[in-house]
Parts: C-alpha cells; sequence; structure tokens
C-alpha cells in the first residue's frame, strides 16, 4: 500500500527526512514522533502536495510524481491546521471539497455529503454555520471531508491536537472504525492514541525511522529497562505523584522494575531527543 | 367514504407527473384516505428518487449566495459557481466594497481635473490585482491545505477566479464610469493594464503567495505611473504606445504562467 525507500525531503539547510524507509498496509498505522521529527512533512509527501527530493515513494502502488492525480482521486487527507470557511455550513463546506475531489454531479454528490456527515456523527448539526461548532466538532468536519469518495488510503495529521479527554475518545472510535475498511496513517504525538487505535507504529526522530513495529513491540523495548527509586537515575527521570522517580534506561543493579508503557519505551527510543523537542 | 375514485387517464398523468398542480394536490388528498386508488398507483423509482432528492435537499442543502445565484443565471455550472463563490474576493461584501471603491475613484477623477483621468487610470487596475490575490492561495482560502491534496486542478480555480474577478470589476467600472467619468477612451483605457497586471500577479504567485505577488506588483504600478507623472501629468502611458506594451507584458506574463502552471499544483 505505501512503500518508501530513503526518502529525502530537504528545506534549506534543513534535512526534514532523512533517508527515511519504511512500509505499511491496511489498518491504522501511527507516526510517532516529537516535533520537528518529520511526521507533517511525511504525510505532507505521502499527500502528494509535497515531492520528496530523494528516495523512492510508492502510494497505493503508484508512482506520487507520475501519478499524482491517480492517488488524490483515492486518499482522504485531513492536514495539520486544515482551515475551514467558517461562513459556511457544514453541508456546505463538506460540499466544496467534494467538487475539489471531482464529485460534480450534484444528486451523487450531495448523497456523497451526507453519507460521511453522517459516519462522523454530525447530522444534526449538517445545516449549522462552521462558526458556531465546538473545536471538536470542526474537527469532525475535518475527517468528514476526508472520508469523501470512499478513498483507500485516509492521512490524519495530529486530528486529536487539543481535544479534550471526552472528545479524544469519540475520535478514537470514529479512526478505529474508518481503519476497520481502509490504510489510516495517523500522524501524532500521544502515545495513548498509538496504544488505543493502532495495529502498526513508526517512530521518526530527526527525519529517520527510530522504530516500525507493533505498540505492543514497542512497549517491549522498554522492558527491564524501566525502574523507580527515591533518586533521579537512568537517561530520562521524573518525579512521580507518590514522590518516587520513574527512570528510563540501564537499570542499576536490585532496581524495583516496572512494567514499561508505550511511552517509556518511545521517551528511551528518542533519548536526548525528547528532551530537546520538550526545550 | 367518497364515492368519486380515479379513473385509468388520471391515473397514468399522475404517475407520469404529468397532471396539474391543482387536480395534483386534489389527487393525493384523495389517495390519503382512499386504499383502493392508492392500489392503482405505481410510481416509477426514478420519480420517486427524484421527489425524495428534492425533499432532501430543500431540507439540508442550503441556498446558494446571490453571486452563486447570479453565476448559475448567466449559465455558469453549479459545481463551477460553487467553487467561485467560495472565493473571498467573489463573495458580495468583497464585491461591494470594491465597487464602492471604484465610485470614490470615480467621483474624485472628476473633481479634480488635473490629475483626474489619471488617478483613475492609476487606481482601477489595482482593483481586479487586490481581487485576485484575495481569490486563492494560503492567505486567502482557509481550505487551501485540504484543496492541495484535491484531484481538481488548482490552476483552473485560479484562472476562473480570476476571470471572474476581471468581469466583476469591468462590469461596474463600466456602469458607474459612463455617467461619471464621460470618457468612454478612459474606460477603455484601464483594461488592458488591468489584464496585464493581473496576469503577471497570477505567474509571480508561482513563487509567492499571491497576497504577496497581488501587493507587490500593484506597489510598482503605482510608483510607476507616479514617479512618470510627477512633474506633468499626462495618460500618455496609457495611449496607443502604452497598449502595446501592456499587451506585450500581457503574452509575456502569459506566457510565463502558463510555463509554470505546474507550480501551482
Amino acid at each position: 500500500m505505501i512503500e518508501a525507500i530513503d526518502l529525502v525531503k530537504v528545506y534549506g539547510r534543513q534535512r526534514a527526512l532523512d533517508g527515511l524507509s519504511f512500509r505499511t498496509g491496511p489498518g491504522v498505522t501511527g507516526l510517532l514522533g516529537p516535533n520537528g521529527a518529520g511526521k507533517s512533512t511525511l504525510i505532507r509527501t505521502l499527500a502528494t502536495v509535497l515531492a520528496a527530493d530523494g528516495g523512492t515513494l510508492s502510494i497505493l502502488g503508484r508512482d506520487p510524481v507520475a501519478d499524482r492525480l491517480e492517488i488524490r482521486r483515492r486518499l482522504g487527507y485531513l492536514p495539520q491546521e486544515p482551515g475551514c470557511h467558517r461562513g459556511f455550513t457544514v453541508f456546505e463546506f463538506i460540499d466544496y471539497v467534494a467538487i475539489l475531489k471531482e464529485l460534480v454531479d450534484r444528486r451523487a454528490r450531495h448523497d456523497e455529503v451526507r453519507r460521511v456527515i453522517g459516519e462522523v456523527g454530525l447530522g444534526e448539526v449538517s445545516g449549522k454555520k462552521i462558526r458556531k461548532l465546538s473545536g471538536g466538532m470542526r474537527r469532525r468536519v475535518g475527517i468528514a471531508q476526508a472520508l469523501l469518495g470512499e478513498p483507500e488510503l485516509v492521512l490524519l495529521d495530529e486530528p486529536t491536537a487539543g481535544l479534550d479527554p471526552e472528545q479524544r475518545l469519540r475520535f478514537r472510535d470514529l479512526i478505529s472504525r474508518i481503519g476497520e475498511s481502509r490504510t489510516v496513517i495517523l500522524s501524532t504525538h500521544q502515545t495513548e492514541d498509538v496504544a488505543a487505535l493502532c495495529g502498526r507504529v513508526v517512530v521518526l526522530k530527526r527525519g529517520r525511522v527510530e522504530f516500525e513495529g507493533t505498540p505492543e513491540e514497542l512497549r517491549a523495548l522498554a522492558e527491564g529497562r524501566t525502574w523507580l527509586s527515591g533518586e533521579r537515575a537512568g537517561v530520562l527521570s521524573w518525579r512521580t505523584g507518590e514522590g518516587l522517580f520513574r527512570n528510563i534506561g540501564a537499570a542499576p543493579d536490585g532496581a524495583r522494575l516496572v512494567e514499561p508503557t508505550i511511552e517509556d519505551a518511545y521517551l528511551l527510543l528518542l533519548g536526548e531527543a525528547a528532551w530537546e523537542a520538550a526545550a | 367514504m367518497t364515492a368519486w375514485h380515479m379513473d385509468e387517464d388520471m391515473v397514468q398523468r399522475y404517475t407520469a407527473g404529468t397532471l396539474a398542480a391543482t387536480p395534483t394536490a386534489s389527487v393525493e388528498a384523495h389517495l390519503l384516505a382512499c386504499a383502493r386508488c392508492r392500489d392503482l398507483i405505481e410510481v416509477p423509482r426514478e420519480r420517486l428518487d427524484r421527489l425524495w432528492d428534492g425533499i432532501a435537499d430543500a431540507v439540508d442543502v442550503p441556498v446558494p449566495g446571490p453571486f452563486e445565484r447570479l453565476l448559475r443565471l448567466l449559465g455558469v455550472r453549479e459545481h463551477t459557481a460553487r467553487l467561485l463563490g467560495a472565493a473571498s474576493s467573489l463573495r458580495l461584501s468583497w464585491l461591494a466594497a470594491g465597487a464602492l471603491a471604484l465610485l470614490f475613484t470615480l467621483l474624485a477623477a472628476r473633481e479634480t481635473s488635473r490629475w483626474g483621468v489619471l488617478f483613475f487610470l492609476t487606481v482601477a487596475p489595482v482593483l481586479p490585482v487586490a481581487g485576485v490575490g484575495m481569490a486563492f492561495g494560503r492567505g486567502a482560502d482557509p481550505a487551501h491545505g485540504i484543496g492541495l491534496a484535491a484531484p481538481y486542478s488548482a490552476f483552473r480555480i485560479m484562472l476562473m477566479r480570476a476571470l471572474a474577478v476581471l468581469a466583476a470589476t469591468a462590469v461596474p467600472a463600466t456602469v458607474l464610469g459612463l455617467p461619471l467619468l464621460g470618457q468612454t477612451w478612459a474606460l477603455a483605457a484601464w483594461l488592458l493594464p488591468a489584464i496585464a497586471l493581473t496576469v503577471l500577479s497570477l505567474a509571480l504567485a508561482s513563487w509567492f503567495e499571491p497576497l504577496y505577488s497581488a501587493a507587490a506588483v500593484s506597489s510598482v504600478w503605482v510608483l510607476v505611473v507616479v514617479g512618470g507623472n510627477v512633474r506633468e501629468p499626462s495618460p500618455v502611458m496609457f495611449g496607443a504606445g502604452g497598449q502595446l506594451v501592456f499587451l506585450i507584458l500581457t503574452i509575456a506574463s502569459g506566457a510565463l504562467l502558463v510555463a509554470r502552471r505546474k507550480e501551482f499544483s
């Protein structure tokens, strides 16, 4: 479905993608990484919005340069900051995007607009202006437009950023349902989203793939390397609510090992980059 | 219970949808109460679908804006009208502001004899350039990011919107200009510079944000006209020789635009 080999994208002196390689297929794949790791650049490249400067890329079995239009007809894309015409109603906006997706026959287009609005549970507010919707509903409008035309590949760039826990729960339900019948690439820096949704995870660091596998395989990386102690130790550590330090890294003899989470493994992989990204 | 029932001819005309509105309403009122006549009615699936679509559209499809409706009246296809109507500079508020700016320009041009016509000829071409700058691109189109990954040609949308903006400027310029300015040569003389500057700003938009390229082209234009007329205001640059230069600029910018068209997608 998607195969990237030694992908390179350069902005001036910065290599946003630096020899990145990965392969994925149906189901939900999570792209995990700190800010600046290359997640959005990769998503934009997969959406054919950006062209790679080097390497080989196959999307839906096609070349994104030669077959760009064919790929665009088969993909749905939610950018990180999608933007909507806020004066439009939900129906009007989705209808507008449907035209951009070449659904020009009025009757078929309106049927499709109703379908995607229903799929994301916005049927009740279909006639409401977008400016009057909550942030979570606006995100759902973004997802609805990405589902127009039954795309085989859905690219979602940080769809859960800034949502409260209830809204994220609703989103997870929605994205998991979308992933049942399609290939979904979900860019996020929320490890909980990956644990809850993804069959595969790709961790990016400075434009390269640091890890590729299942969430469980990712979590297992921190097995035997996560422990609690009374003092700060390890590569990364922080004080927990109990007053102890949760440390990640090579554990000393006799350390009180604890069950690691995906977040522990992710932080372990990032190492110093985790602090740099948080700075 | 009624003794009246639909005859065969009426049933046929009703199911074919050829019965007039008043008898149709009577028939439908009767059908609600008469099972015998209901059994005679077999509406084709296609007509039922059409009826249902009409109902669904009436419930949730919003009424298009005035500009979109005007385009439809002019014969523009429904989906094209929607793409044009979504541009901020093709919305009624923007068009009204443009017409107002044009009106003030014309009034000022009429009142000041020395700079009058020159003032109009300088400002009028800037209006479509500004409108085109506001018609597409990251700064003007909130859904620009989504549109970039859509199969519909961004280049085509840009050209359609530029044409619509040019037309939306030329019509009020002519309608307002004739009675206010009264100088028909001046009303024609601004058009070619307007087209040349618009096409140039479109070509530059393949490198820069459309808003920036429109601002740059407009600024350079104003500086050139003011600089060339600072000693003695004269509309000579809008004469035959000047028009030829604008024509060449239009052709050169058009060629550049076509050569750079892939940059828009």
